[in-house]
């Protein structure tokens, strides 16, 4: 393959990547917004899966137009139908945020399988003494330090999406996603002598 | 044809049904990514054998839920239940559809491959080196969720995968493991893995 075709093949993988990573992000708010029965999550898993349908279009189109040799038109609907399939997860996630959306109470069932998932989504609150409090999420560093996820920021009763310079400030809700075993060590970090529940 | 379960009424609980559907479609969906960029076709097939499962639990899960309904209230708290049941379903299709391009012979092309392992930071194969700090110890005393943030989805041993491998079983040299997760622990696990990184750090 040429320079230029595998330029434009890292260009195709880069975007898909993007995808996958962009539809498992929405499952993860998806399973939020129902856990905490929070429209502004599952309003934000909407938007994510307009711009997935985007970046799906952007996908193939780069696919289809590249300069492929006709025995490698197998390995590219390959590519193809994995970009398919991924738009499939993104459309699933959408619509476990719509029984938010549509005014549907998310049954105690519900709740018990997401918080019980080997996979969960968890909240907590920040007090004053944390270490957490006026860092930004880069320098907090909490992924590092307890394997959780930061989805969004509740502060002031909306939710914010992270940035790596959004700054942690006392009072504030973080909604985060990882493996079970990750919730206590965030607990602790957030909230680290007061027990503290969010509502 | 594929062969298709009978199905009976079993009385399971609807949280223990939609538990199992929520852990196994994301347990797929790396499995089925896994197995299309490494191009594992017995990967595959055990992705396809789980997308039946799930379908038997989506049949038993709707039973229990028309159940419990008992009138109007009762079908208004439940629907949302159903709908998210649905689309858990629709998320294991989703990993059964990616493990059909493996198992149909169509594959990705193997620079997807190549370019994927580079640039993707929560799914990595590696096989355990001799070196490794981890030879010998249980799954389970590696603590790999609370230490790192990842987890070992499937583990090749003498050419046979064992999904979602039990917490006791040891890890050998030449285990092949996909892992899933954070992407600084993922890095990390890759180290310890390949005897570079010598200790396990709390």
């Amino acid at each position: 393959m040429s320079e230029q075709g595998q330029k434009r093949f890292e260009e195709i993988v880069e975007r898909f990547v993007e995808l996958k990573d962009t539809s498992e992000l929405m499952m993860d708010l998806a399973y939020s917004s129902l856990l905490l029965n929070s429209r502004e999550l599952a309003e934000e898993v909407q938007k994510l899966e307009e711009y997935v349908d985007k970046l799906h279009t952007d996908f193939e189109l780069l696919a289809l137009t590249s300069d492929f040799k006709k025995e490698e038109a197998k390995g590219f609907l390959g590519l193809i139908r994995l970009g398919v399939a991924t738009e499939k997860i993104a459309d699933a996630a959408a619509e476990m945020a719509e029984v938010v959306l549509r005014g549907i109470e998310p049954h105690s069932v519900l709740k018990l399988a997401i918080e019980e998932a080997e996979e969960t989504v968890t909240q907590v609150c920040v007090t004053a003494d944390s270490p957490l409090v006026n860092k930004t999420l880069k320098e907090a560093r909490v992924h590092e330090e307890t394997g959780m996820w930061i989805l969004a920021i509740k502060r002031g009763g909306k939710s914010l999406r992270p940035k790596h310079d959004s700054k942690i400030q006392p009072g504030d809700i973080l909604i985060a996603s990882g493996y079970a075993d990750g919730v206590e060590d965030l607990e602790r970090l957030a909230s680290p002598s007061s027990s503290c529940t969010p509502e | 044809m594929r062969h298709f379960e009978k199905i009976e009424y079993k009385p399971i609980p609807v949280r223990e049904l939609l538990l199992e559907m929520k852990n196994l479609s994301e347990l797929m969906i790396d499995l089925a990514y896994s197995a299309a960029l490494f191009n594992d076709k017995e990967l595959a097939e055990d992705v396809l054998e789980l997308e039946s499962h799930v379908d038997t639990l989506a049949y038993l899960l709707d039973m229990e839920i028309m159940v419990a309904a008992r009138d109007s209230e009762d079908a208004e708290a439940l629907i949302g239940v159903s709908t998210v049941a649905e689309a858990t379903d629709k998320i294991s299709d989703a990993a059964a559809d990616i493990a059909a391009i493996v198992t149909q012979d169509i594959g990705v092309h193997p620079i997807v491959s190549e370019i994927f392992e580079k640039v993707e930071e929560r799914l990595i194969k590696v096989k355990v080196n001799e070196n490794s700090v981890m030879v010998g110890k249980q799954i389970c005393e590696l603590n790999l969720a609370a230490r790192m943030g990842v987890d070992i989805i499937a583990l090749r041993r003498n050419k046979d995968w064992m999904l979602n491998p039990n917490e006791t079983e040891k890890i050998q040299v030449g285990d092949l493991l996909i892992t899933r997760g954070a992407p600084l622990g993922i890095k990390e696990f890759k180290e310890l893995a390949e005897g570079k990184l010598k200790e396990l750090v709390e």
